[in-house]
């Protein structure tokens, strides 16, 4: 296409994009439209006046192409000039980026590796499109992968480089040339990016500084046949026992309907193993893993599919990810109405949960309360919680069949920032003092819940309604629905008094009932602010372990329970936290560190101390004061730079007047980085967009010989302005002689010559 | 005193037996399982059984039947009928006072025709009821509401009352119904029955029931006795006739109140056992002037602490 515009218009099209059309007569402009008016009049008048037997259409047809040739022609005269800016021969710098990263090793779209056609048309024998860039540049090569550094030679790349950094590479450059004419910067790469920065923040630079960037794409789009573990979901902190579920894509090119083996593997063992069918050649899938990890500490898991034969890319087979197992006890504040026997149960559910502790406070009569399950004599001796500091000690709470009226003003409120502003989990049971019946329309709660509700029931009683459960597809897939065994068939029917319908927006509904015609919810939950808010409008799941069509050995209301406080916890924030930028680096890279800081009421400070410990693998020790972002209250950051290989461990601590606020801390994996083989095919969009943005333009090996002229134009550097003339276009002579044959056939067609 | 005579003359009828044995002053009472792994009619069990025959002269009615169907008293349709048929509006509450229909060896001492599960049936239950009601927050229905123990629907109430258990002799439906309804978590009251034969009867049907689980005394510092009121001591509350004449406390000489347990692989009492007491009785006539108020205040407190203990453990 290209190629035949070149022919039309003399010129390739980059340099009408690049350059200016003028019209170049030194006669009068006016004069001369005026004579070529005069003629039109002529042309036009003659048709109009000839004898014969032509129709008025027909003449005005024949005027219209007599018009245009005449249009033509006067362009001509006209002299259209192309004015373009050219670079200065060997006035101008143009710099290379060598792509160095491992990706360079795979194979290109020849069956070669990727790093051959660099090697071949960078390397010492030289190229016809070197020596074309050489005549007119003077050439600085950079070799670019984690980091980037001037090269004199091809020959000093290694192709070892563990990421393909590529907005570095761009910075680095254009700041090494800036005191330097630059034409542009032409990357060769397959456009792998996994560096740390975001390509934007090398783009904007270079579009202020007017530096084009070429790119020159190398490897085929998609390696096959390859079986690649795409992505791997998994919470960063779980609770030891918990089960959770993993999310990991799988992508295919070449195994469409094949069977393979998934495998987590926490060092030496296997925790959990599923069969997976692939899907249709080229079509990712999503496979959902449950897992429970039983040993706690910073546990390292290996997600891996194994090796089939004749695969493109082995490497990508596998994928780690660093996941803490935590052993701690979490606190669930459980506060119930009256006497229940859902209570009862759901003591006994969770009581062999090492890492649950329901804290209960049962009001039995007015003002009277029983604590079970306390810390001490002095834990919720007044009842309910009334100060945030008490109630946010807890990292879920239960509320049971308690009427809104029995709190505070300032008590609902404290419930709803409990999970807003604390980051804890809130269930909602119901009863016969829950939800609407129990009076929380209009209150701070009712915001919280992950439902509207209806118009209370009169008399509660008579809203007492058998639901037969089941759960939803959302439900199946979610932590709380993994019941094992049986899963969810021929549990008994349980029953509600509090008629729940409507989901909010943004909610998700675990489980639903059918109660007759109506669906109404069971279990439902959704995001409030920093926690999550469940809402379990049943007030009998005690009947799935006691009902007597449930075998005694069944378990599925013990682990019900269990599952579900401890997704209520998990995630819980404490009041100091920590989070690094990557949660795993390679020896030489920056890594940020952050710590937010609240007190006991989870009110953000600003004016705490905080200092990192970094434990290096080799034993070392090294402290560090983190300082307050003031972008966010309560954000603390610093960085550091490991230099080891292998496990960091890092804690923060923080510290106000009046002692110690909190702490924190987690781990670091330090060591070669294997994202060079993931999405290893050429990434053209990521090129495309970069050329695009930056004014340059993209290339093939097959397409890249335009490259030399087209950085001739880009209009940076050192440039002197070229007149190209355009009169002698093939297309206006093709034009002419076009309509008039058109004219003449056209007249021989209707006898009238 | 009395516990000691008590003590000394069950000693002295196991020691005629040649068994060693431990006092229940013990917190450990193995004596009783050794109790309730024979029959009353065979082996050691049996032999304590005679010996008790002769300590206290009360004919061992021998040969257990099942408890036929009484025609002038059907606990199903009055069950469904109080409690509301089919699941309908109306017909949830919380907490049903829950009396256990028992079979119990036929013939020999008793009341006729009359079953002793019924003891005190209805009214101790109404009355219960309505003063659990007012002591404490909870959800109950007012009315009485009976249920075999074979009788799947006796999961639906985890609360069970059973009493005058001098005579039960479980069917093994009942025995598999009650044992399924322990382990499942439901909580069984046994009250109103007095004297060894009765305890060793209880003891040998329970052991039927949770062979293997002992039957300890409860000691006085567990929180049965302090769930929502404090209590000191166990009083034996007498029934209705000695409680209005005045007279001793105890139906049977020598007899004095313990309460007893069985307990769950984590401690937790499944089984509570009034002994040498009729909690029944004073609950059943509170009401009445000439009734002792110390014994019905007490009934009632022993009640409330084992409905919410029941509930919450």
């Amino acid at each position: 296409m290209e190629g035949l515009f070149e022919f039309l218009f003399k010129y390739r099209p980059v340099l009408f994009q690049e350059g200016e059309v003028v019209l170049g007569t030194s006669w009068s402009t006016g004069l001369l439209v005026g004579a070529v008016a005069l003629a039109g009049v002529v042309a036009v008048v003659t048709y109009a006046a000839a004898g014969g037997k032509a129709r008025p259409r027909e003449r005005t047809l024949l005027a219209i192409l007599r018009l245009a040739v005449l249009g033509v022609i006067t362009f001509a005269l006209l002299q259209p000039t192309l004015v373009i800016s050219s670079v200065v021969p060997q006035r101008n710098f143009v710099g290379v980026l060598l792509d160095d990263s491992r990706s360079m090793n795979l194979p290109g779209e020849d069956g070669a590796p990727r790093r051959t056609w660099m090697e071949e048309t960078f390397g010492p024998e030289g190229s016809q499109l070197v020596d074309e860039l050489s005549e007119r540049f003077a050439l600085r090569l950079f070799r670019f992968s984690s980091e980037t550094s001037r090269v004199e030679a091809v020959g000093e790349l290694g192709f070892q480089g563990t990421r393909t950094d590529v907005a570095g590479a761009l910075t680095r450059a254009r700041e090494e040339l800036s005191s330097v004419p630059l034409s542009g910067l032409v990357l060769v790469s397959d456009g792998a990016e996994n560096g740390a920065a975001p390509l934007s923040d090398a783009i904007i630079p270079l579009q202020a500084a007017a530096v084009p960037v070429y790119t020159v794409g190398l490897g085929a789009e998609a390696l096959a046949p390859d079986i690649q573990v795409s992505r791997v979901e998994v919470p960063g902190t779980v609770l030891k026992g918990t089960a959770s579920l993993v999310d990991v894509v799988i992508t295919q090119r070449g195994f469409g309907g094949r069977t393979v083996d998934l495998l987590v593997e926490d060092g030496p063992r296997i925790v959990a193993e599923e069969t997976v069918e692939l899907g249709n050649d080229g079509e990712p899938i999503v496979v959902r893993i449950p897992l429970t990890l039983e040993e706690s500490g910073a546990r390292s898991l290996r997600f891996r599919v194994p090796v089939a034969e004749g695969e493109a890319v082995p490497e990508n087979n596998a994928r780690d990810r660093l996941v803490n197992v935590t052993d701690r006890t979490e606190k669930v504040l459980y506060f119930e109405g009256e006497p229940r026997w859902e209570m009862k149960f759901l003591r006994r559910a969770v009581e062999d949960d090492e890492n649950l502790q329901v804290v209960v406070l049962q009001r039995t009569a007015p003002d009277k309360f029983q604590r079970y399950d306390v810390d001490g004599p002095e834990e919720l001796r007044g009842g309910f919680p009334r100060t945030r500091e008490e109630l946010f000690r807890y990292r879920g709470l239960i509320l049971g069949s308690v009427e809104a009226s029995y709190f505070t003003r300032d008590q609902l409120q404290m419930i709803s920032d409990f999970v807003g502003d604390r980051g804890g989990g809130l269930l909602l049971l119901g009863g016969r003092s829950a939800f609407a019946e129990g009076g929380y329309a209009g209150t701070a709660v009712e915001d919280v819940l992950p439902f509207y509700l209806e118009e209370p029931a009169p008399d509660p009683r008579g809203a007492f309604q058998p639901l037969t459960v089941s759960p939803t597809p959302a439900g199946l897939n979610h932590p709380v629905g993994q019941l094992g065994g049986a899963g969810w068939d021929d549990l008994p029917p349980l029953s509600t008094l509090n008629r729940v319908v409507r989901l909010k927006p943004g909610a998700t509904a675990l489980l639903t009932g059918s109660a007759g015609d109506e669906e109404r919810i069971v279990l439902a939950h959704h995001r409030f602010g920093r926690g999550k808010a469940l809402g379990l409008p049943v007030q009998d799941t005690w009947l799935w372990q006691m009902h007597a069509d449930v075998p005694l050995e069944d378990q599925r209301h013990e682990i019900l329970w269990q599952q579900l406080l401890r997704w209520l916890v998990d995630g819980v924030p404490e009041p100091v936290s920590l989070i690094l930028g990557r949660e795993r680096v390679e020896a030489g890279e920056s890594v940020q560190i952050t710590a937010s800081v609240a007190d006991s009421a989870y009110i953000a400070l600003n004016d705490a101390r905080v200092v990192a410990r970094v434990t290096h693998p080799s034993g070392a020790v090294t402290e560090q004061s983190l300082a307050w972002s003031v972008e966010e209250d309560g954000e603390y950051t610093g960085s550091f730079v490991p230099r080891e290989s292998g496990t960091y461990a890092v804690a923060v601590e923080a510290t106000r007047e009046d002692g110690v606020l909190g702490e924190a801390s987690t781990i670091l994996q330090v060591g070669p980085s294997q994202d060079e083989y993931f999405d290893a095919g050429r990434r053209t969009p990521l090129l495309r967009r970069l050329a695009e943005e930056t004014g340059g333009r993209f290339y093939t090996p097959s397409t890249v010989s335009n490259l030399p002229e087209d950085l001739r134009f880009t209009g940076a550097g050192v440039t002197l302005t070229e007149e190209r003339d355009l009169w002698d276009m093939p297309i206006v002579l093709i034009l002419v002689l076009g309509l008039l044959g058109t004219e003449w056939g056209y007249r021989r067609i209707r006898e009238m010559v | 005193m009395r516990i000691l005579v008590s003590t000394a003359l069950m000693l002295a009828a196991v020691s005629l037996a040649g068994m060693s044995v431990v006092g229940p002053t013990t917190h450990s009472l193995e004596w009783w399982s050794e109790v309730r792994e024979g029959d009353p009619s065979t082996g050691t069990g049996g032999a304590l059984y005679r010996l008790a025959a002769l300590v206290l002269p009360l004919a061992v009615p021998l040969g257990g039947q099942e408890l036929p169907p009484s025609p002038d008293l059907d606990p199903r349709a009055l069950l469904l009928e109080s409690r509301g048929e089919g699941g309908g509006p109306g017909s949830h509450w919380e907490f049903y006072f829950t009396r256990a229909i028992y079979s119990e060896y036929q013939g020999g001492w008793g009341w006729g025709r009359r079953a002793r599960w019924a003891t005190d049936y209805p009214k101790a239950d109404h009355q219960f009821l309505v003063v659990l009601k007012r002591l404490i927050a909870i959800d109950a229905y007012g009315g009485e509401n009976a249920v075999r123990l074979d009788d799947p629907e006796i999961r639906r109430f985890p609360f069970l009352y059973a009493l005058e258990v001098s005579r039960m002799n479980l069917t093994d439906a009942e025995v598999q119904g009650l044992r399924d309804y322990l382990e499942a978590g439901g909580f069984l009251v046994i009250d109103d029955f007095w004297g060894e034969r009765a305890l060793q009867n209880l003891a040998y049907q329970l052991n039927r029931v949770l062979p293997g689980r002992l039957i300890r005394p409860v000691a006085m510092d567990h929180p049965i006795f302090s769930t929502v009121y404090a209590l000191e001591e166990i009083q034996q509350v007498p029934n209705v006739g000695n409680g209005r004449r005045g007279g001793p406390t105890t139906e049977c000489w020598g007899c004095e109140p313990m309460v007893f347990g069985i307990s769950d692989d984590r401690d937790r009492l499944m089984v509570v056992i009034n002994w040498n007491t009729d909690l029944g009785d004073a609950w059943e006539w509170a009401e009445d002037p000439w009734y002792p108020l110390q014994y019905s205040t007490f009934a009632y407190k022993m009640g409330v602490n084992m409905v919410a203990y029941a509930m919450s453990h």
